[in-house]
């Protein structure tokens, strides 16, 4: 259990000592003995106080998420010139490329397809009569459709805005705006860009943009020592404002997400041990899976697993390269918890609306739901939500009714789904990974943020 | 003899006389305190009650039976109290066949006035005076997924022209004056009267329409009283097509009355919304146990 941050005999007080208390926190005995049944509590004793601690707890995320886009940025630049151009053996480096791809491609169907199954499995919409009226009387109001006649004059509809959302127009003042999928296809360009660059030139801004990435990852890994309390804050504010009935009714639901993330858990440590060494394994005391799991679970953050992937890559003695691009990929694009959530999700409006269940509508919400799955790419937390909307539209199923119900546990959800994201990417960069000791990252340089 | 009968008679041809002159003079005495120089309201008065037309038809909480089947509601309440003000007593005809036939006898001077939650079209004022008092938004309480189906990916901002320009099938109270408008807004629609309200939500529930039309009150009050429907159906509102709702006078009864009536509408009850009438009659709005469902499935409202 965590060791109090204070000497209760003569009360001495040290910094060092709070630091080793919060990083104790990020544990699973810690999240089920500690974070848990203190949210709990302060969300049933105090809940008059909900949405301010609500609002401290959104506050807190807004500081763990300052360096998420210089690490976004850093880390795709980074990545992507490791793709094009680092090795000295470019049968090497296409062999890394594919078995990434590869890989990615074959783990996204087959997490997708167990997601799918899943559901099938658990209906997440089939609800109970008392289910029904929870649900019904939740939506009172909230999903009703106001028209006006008198709207401004629709503006001209642009059939390549969704190109003009993705491509990046300044990449300074995308990441200024916050604007990560712009980030994202910018940092591919300029790593693409270098990678054309005769080494000679493209090091002195490599040079820079891997000390912007060091100590974002840094930063990042020193405000993730607030997590728990961000956690606290957050479970307490939506234990005391989420209405209970729609939690027990979209229990279902809940239950999938769970059970998904859970199943992604254990396909993970398969992967950590079918494709490590034992003496890679032997680096660490825990499978480095149940790590990141955690942290994801307790941060309700799949970037601030990052640091711990690499960590344990580093451990692992792994191709520091390799590492970083895998990891970056699964964690920035390819995120497999938004995917396995959206099919879930699906599914639950499928159910919902009693849409009768055929091969050929299965196999469109695989598709769709890997296609949504990836298009939430630099969306974080309730942002991720909507994005099943195009899935819900080419169903022809009503969408406020549905986002208003996944709006409702998101909360919860968020948490199992940042995990599944961050573990899979952990499992996708075991995978993919050259065992490189010489081209490991360079010493200590993650292994110090522990 | 002859002269003691004559006696008689003339003594009793008197007293009747004088009985005559005292009963005429005391009533032209009394009369001023009653009689009013605008001779409508002077025969109202005359009679002692307001004639007035009520729908035939019961819609909480607007004009419905007690259970003891005394009349009561908000517009029956409006009434009532007005006729209060004029010092007499108030008598409801409530055998109009329709809302449109209602209007149509106002007009016709079969009542003083007639009320029941009364739209207001051209068509109407073509027959009686409208007087404002409630002010309605149109509503459609629609199948989810049709209104899924005909949206698409259109914003709520680019809808309202689209559905009333599209097929869907609607239902509404025939010889109402949503008929009316629905001939008006939905040009395009497939429209379908039925004889009362319940038969157009029995409609809805089986699948024959895709909506039914009426103002807020009415389809948020299905909502309100089964929640779980709120799962496969959805109130449409248009916040600026508004259904205004009116007490109708006859020209004669207009040009005596519309200004003591203008002037207590204005004074004692003023324009209500559709969402000042829900949250002033929240009995009305809010979940029906099973027993009562069952029993409310039967009021032809």
């Amino acid at each position: 259990m965590a060791i109090l941050p204070f000497n209760t005999k003569n009360f001495t007080f040290s910094i060092q000592d709070v630091r080793r208390f919060l990083r104790s926190l990020r544990t699973v005995k810690a999240f089920v003995f500690f974070i848990l049944p203190t949210s709990l509590l302060l969300g049933l004793f105090l809940p008059n106080a909900a949405e301010t601690l609500n609002s401290f707890g959104l506050t807190l995320i807004q500081l763990i998420s300052f360096p998420a886009i210089p690490l976004v940025l850093t880390a795709v630049v980074i990545s992507t010139f490791s793709i094009f151009s680092l090795s000295d053996s470019a049968e090497k480096e296409f062999k890394f490329t594919r078995r990434l791809f590869v890989s990615l491609v074959l783990l996204i169907l087959f997490v997708s397809l167990f997601a799918l199954l899943l559901s099938l499995y658990q209906k997440p919409g089939v609800l109970s009569p008392e289910g029904r009226l929870s649900i019904g009387t939740y939506m009172l109001d909230v999903t009703d459709i106001r028209l006006t006649l008198s709207t401004a004059a629709a503006e001209v509809s642009d059939p390549f805005e969704w190109a003009k959302k993705i491509l990046p127009n300044n990449i300074v003042g995308d990441a200024s705006r916050g604007q990560t999928l712009k980030v994202i296809t910018g940092s591919i360009l300029l790593g693409w860009g270098l990678s054309l660059l005769p080494k000679e030139r493209s090091a002195p801004l490599l040079s820079i943009i891997r000390g912007i990435y060091d100590v974002s990852v840094k930063v990042l890994d020193e405000l993730l020592l607030i997590a728990p309390i961000v956690i606290i804050c957050l479970i307490a504010g939506a234990f005391s404002s989420i209405n209970s009935e729609i939690i027990v009714s979209l229990l279902n639901l809940t239950i999938c997400m769970l059970l998904a993330s859970l199943a992604s858990l254990g396909i993970s440590r398969l992967i950590v041990k079918r494709f490590t060494t034992s003496a890679e394994r032997e680096a660490s005391d825990v499978n480095p899976a149940d790590s990141v799991f955690l942290l994801g679970l307790s941060t309700g953050s799949s970037l601030a697993c990052y640091p711990t992937i690499m960590r344990a890559m580093e451990k692992m003695g792994r191709n520091c390269s390799h590492s970083e691009a895998a990891a970056s990929l699964s964690l920035l694009i390819s995120r497999m918890g938004n995917i396995i959530y959206n099919i879930i999700a699906i599914i639950f409006a499928l159910n919902l609306f009693e849409v009768r269940m055929t091969p050929g509508l299965l196999i469109q919400v695989l598709f769709l739901g890997i296609a949504t799955g990836i298009s939430a790419a630099g969306l974080n937390g309730v942002a991720v939500v909507p994005t099943i909307g195009l899935a819900l539209t080419s169903f022809q199923l009503p969408i406020p009714p549905v986002l208003v119900l996944l709006l409702a546990v998101d909360p919860i959800l968020t948490l199992p789904r940042a995990a599944t994201t961050g573990v899979l990417a952990m499992a996708i960069t075991v995978i993919s990974s050259d065992r490189d000791p010489e081209q490991t990252c360079n010493a200590g340089s993650y292994e110090g943020l522990s | 003899m002859f002269i003691s009968t004559f006696k008689l008679t003339r003594r009793f041809l008197i007293g009747v006389s004088c009985a005559l002159l005292l009963f005429c003079t005391s009533l032209s005495y009394c009369r001023p305190v009653f009689a009013a120089e605008i001779e409508y309201i002077d025969k109202i008065l005359s009679r002692g009650y307001l004639n007035v037309g009520l729908p035939p038809y019961t819609t909480p909480p607007f004009y419905y039976n007690e259970d003891d089947g005394a009349l009561a509601g908000y517009d029956v309440d409006i009434i009532r109290d007005f006729a209060k003000h004029l010092n007499v007593g108030v008598r409801f005809d409530r055998e109009s066949k329709s809302f449109n036939d209602l209007v149509r006898r106002s007009g016709a001077d079969d009542f003083d006035m007639a009320i029941g939650k009364l739209g207001t079209t051209y068509k109407r004022m073509t027959n009686a005076h409208p007087h404002e008092y409630m002010n309605f938004r149109h509503s459609i309480l629609a199948k989810r997924k049709a209104i899924a189906n005909l949206q698409g990916d259109i914003p709520d901002s680019e809808f309202a022209k689209v559905l009333l320009n599209s097929d869907i099938t609607l239902g509404f109270i025939g010889r109402s004056a949503y008929e009316t408008y629905a001939n008006s807004f939905f040009p395009n629609a497939n429209k379908i009267g039925f004889d009362t309200w319940a038969e157009c939500k029995e409609a809805l529930f089986n699948g024959e329409v895709d909506g039914i039309y009426r103002d807020a009150t009415e389809i948020k009050k299905i909502v309100y009283r089964e929640p779980t429907l709120s799962l496969d159906y959805v109130p449409v509102l248009f916040e600026d097509i508004v259904d205004q709702k009116s007490i109708y006078l006859s020209t004669e009864a207009d040009t005596s009355m519309a200004s003591i009536l203008n002037y207590y509408l204005a004074k004692e009850v003023a324009i209500k919304s559709d969402s000042e009438i829900i949250a002033a009659f929240p009995e009305f709005y809010k979940p029906l146990s099973l027993r009562s469902s069952q029993s409310s499935s039967k009021t032809p409202s």
